[in-house]
């Protein structure tokens, strides 16, 4: 254990990203101390048995079961065919299928670059302890607590071209067919899942800036940086690990967007906005196809764990480097 | 776009797996099932508020039988979905509700599903007791496969008496009337067809009467038995002009694509007055009943689709749900039983419970109980349209193979709002798998 980070101990609570620290930095026996008092060892394999059960039984076997499924054809009814690369040949030359792969790649991105600096300022603005902030920021939270299809359904309502919003409001919506243009139904396919998940992101960036050490924020004052410079050059900074935890559960969520699509457009108009999620449900569930819903749900597997892994690598998330240095 | 908003991939294809997993097996709980026989008939039937005729009727046929019957439902939309995945295991039941036609093709494809000629055979009233033209829509290669139960669904022309009286029209009786009155209601500024473009499948209505009218009922069944040329026909050309000539003449407003019909969006458009006509399956009627009470009786007005002059289709044709029908398992251990039941769907008791209901069955006894209708005018109407129609086409979505749903839907919507043209249409509609 260097003196080093039993200094840090003694100083304001870690931050949440050196808690699961690989070893490297640790100690040379290459097990990092966990914070959790001197001496005391990390927990045995023992504790992870169930949940090792847990996700190899409900996530590890299916997947293979579908990886399986995805060289065959079978249609529910009867005994499945195993057909080789057939579904696979057929899905690369799908035109709807690389759409799909697209638009949920585009999805993914409007969502990350829309949520991510609205609640990372939302966040950080009610990190603040005045009374108000606390209020609304309690306000601000209720779309957290309803269902995803529940707040779909709302939306879909608000946005009726003749009896919602549009309606009212001609000369910013013109004829209110949101629902009938590719452009428009993304936008409210982004519009609703900011709307709904923005407050999640928040709290989790609320969370994160009332970590950061006021010891900064006065040092920074004394050297006579503002509010805005403060920001910039100390809660950024220190939000970073944050930012990156926030931006895979959106990727990961954006990627596997599905209700939103199923109320508010069910993939229309035409095929576009069918995600490939949907477009695995349609295919699985109203074509009876499960050969190919299984190839495109591996499919999205895999682009997934690619993203994510490449976001880790170009973040340095996995070196878990501490957000504490320069103290 | 997060953690919650997400489909569990695995556990949505993991589902489809484990289900794989078990029909392999063979294993799998549940209180149901013909396979291990509980000296039960099962009958499972879509879940919804006529279930109580349904169950009323399994009361009267416990009272005489031996071999008692059950009501299984499964509420909601996904009925066909699960009824796939339980059809070919255990818990598969002796009776099923179904739409005849292509919805129930797979399962005579997979060999599981039990003609019923021999039943007629030991009781021709088993047919005679129907309307043929609807009794003809659950045969498949010759055999009958399905019973009349619940209601006929032909689609009609509704408008608005009170808007098509303002803009000066009557009810067209012929397409170039409707496109008159088209041009007349948008004049008068409201939209002229109510249209739930979003659900996609109203968009349908439109392709299956205009084929019909111009083609004539011959060309829809070529295509479906596999002789895709028939797309490429001249007749099948001028339809899909009629369609883009109507569209082009605003006869459907503009944001037809953002209202639904099944978030009473088109409904409500027809009943406020701001559209005057809208095509639909009888159900409307009842829609309107619930939602609109005041509208329904006084301005809600229904009248057959309009003839095309010198197409080869009669303005009598109909198309729509031509009923629901009760298919019986191969595996049933109970036939002598599942027939009795069967009977049953032309009692008296059977006729006037539906039409208490609002539904309206297709038996020769029919016309008796009229008086016992919501609307015995409405019920009358449509009972004789039914019986005089030389031909009544199933909906295509419906005769299709249930795979071909999505993208038949596809395909009418963007041929309506121009993102497909007409080859592209001819293309999509050729490529439809039609087995």
């Amino acid at each position: 254990m260097s003196t080093e980070t039993l200094l840090k101990r003694e100083r304001a609570a870690p931050p949440p990203a050196s808690a699961a620290r690989r070893g490297g930095r640790g100690g040379p026996d290459g097990r990092g101390n966990r914070g959790g008092g001197i001496g005391v060892d990390r927990p045995g394999v023992g504790w992870a048995v169930p949940a090792a059960i847990f996700f190899g039984l409900f996530a590890l076997v299916p997947l293979v079961l579908v990886a399986v499924l995805s060289f065959a054809t079978w249609n529910g009814l009867s005994a499945p065919e195993f057909t080789g690369l057939d579904n696979w040949k057929k899905l690369f030359d799908d035109p709807v299928l690389l759409k799909s792969l697209w638009l949920s790649v585009l999805l993914t991105v409007l969502g990350v670059a829309v949520q991510t600096p609205l609640s990372i300022l939302l966040g950080v603005w009610a990190a603040g302890h005045q009374r108000n902030r606390a209020v609304l920021s309690a306000i601000y939270f209720v779309p957290l607590l309803l269902s995803v299809a529940a707040v779909s359904v709302l939306w879909r309502a608000v946005l009726d071209p003749n009896f919602g919003v549009p309606a009212q409001a001609k000369w910013l919506f013109g004829d209110g067919n949101l629902f009938g243009h590719q452009a428009s139904a993304v936008g409210v396919l982004v519009f609703v899942s900011t709307w709904q998940f923005t407050p999640l992101h928040t709290l989790l960036y609320q969370g994160a800036a009332r970590a950061v050490p006021q010891v900064l924020y006065q040092a920074a004052q004394i050297d006579g940086a503002g509010t805005v410079r403060q920001f910039f050059h100390i809660t950024l900074p220190q939000l970073r690990n944050s930012i990156i935890t926030s931006m895979i559960l959106m990727v990961v969520g954006g990627l596997t967007t599905f209700d939103t699509v199923l109320i508010l457009t069910q993939g229309g108009p035409g095929t576009d906005t069918t995600i490939s999620a949907y477009y695995m449900y349609q295919k699985a569930f109203k074509s009876f196809d499960y050969g190919t819903a299984s190839a495109i749900g591996l499919l999205l597997v895999l682009v997934a764990t690619v993203i994510s892994l490449v976001m880790v690598r170009l973040s340095g998330y996995d070196k878990m480097r501490s957000t504490m240095e320069g103290l | 776009m997060t953690l919650r908003a997400r489909l569990p991939k695995s556990v949505a294809a993991g589902g489809a797996a484990l289900a794989l997993l078990l029909s392999l097996s063979g294993c799998g709980g549940g209180s149901s099932a013909a396979g291990d026989d509980d000296g039960k008939i099962h009958v499972l039937v879509y879940g919804d508020s006529a279930n109580k005729v349904e169950k009323q009727l399994i009361a009267t046929f416990n009272k005489k039988s031996k071999v008692k019957a059950v009501l299984d439902t499964i509420p909601g939309a996904d009925y066909q979905a699960k009824l796939q995945t339980i059809i070919n295991s255990k818990q598969a039941p002796d009776v099923f509700f179904n739409w005849g036609g292509g919805s129930i093709k797979p399962f005579v494809d997979a060999n599981l599903l039990m003609p019923l000629d021999d039943f007629i055979a030991d009781d021709p009233t088993l047919r005679s007791k129907f309307l043929p033209s609807v009794f003809n829509s659950a045969m498949l290669e010759g055999k009958s496969y399905g019973v009349p139960m619940r209601g006929t669904q032909p689609v009609l022309l509704f408008h608005n008496k009170k808007a098509l009286d303002e803009a000066g029209v009557k009810a067209p009786k012929t397409w170039a009337e409707l496109l008159d009155a088209v041009k007349a209601l948008k004049a008068k500024g409201i939209t002229p067809i109510a249209l739930g473009g979003g659900d996609q499948w109203p968009t349908l209505m439109w392709f299956e009467y205009l084929y019909d009218r111009v083609a004539g009922p011959g060309l829809f069944p070529k295509a479906l038995d596999g002789n895709t040329t028939v797309w490429e026909s001249a007749e099948s050309k001028k339809a899909l002009g009629m369609i883009r000539q109507l569209a082009k003449a605003g006869a459907f407003g503009t944001n037809f694509d953002s209202v639904k019909f099944t978030d009473k969006g088109s409904p409500t458009l027809l009943a406020t007055g701001k559209a005057g006509f809208e095509l639909m399956g009888s159900w409307e009627y009842s829609t309107q009943q619930d939602a609109h009470p005041e509208f329904a009786k006084k301005d809600l007005g229904y009248t057959t689709f309009p003839a095309v002059k010198g197409g080869k289709g009669n303005a009598d044709n109909l198309v729509g749900n031509t009923n629901n029908f009760y298919s019986v398992l191969k595996k049933t251990e109970h036939p002598e039983a599942v027939a009795d039941f069967l009977k049953l769907q032309y009692s008296d008791e059977f006729v006037k419970e539906q039409l208490g209901i609002g539904n309206l069955p297709t038996t020769t006894n029919t016309p008796d109980y009229f008086d016992k209708a919501a609307s015995p005018e409405y019920a009358k109407f449509q009972f004789d349209l039914v019986k005089k129609a030389p031909s009544f086409q199933l909906s295509w979505d419906q005769a299709y193979p249930q795979s071909a749903a999505t993208a038949m839907h596809q395909a009418v919507q963007q041929f309506l709002n121009g993102q497909l043209d007409e080859g592209g249409f001819i293309k999509a509609m050729q490529a439809l798998p039609i087995s």
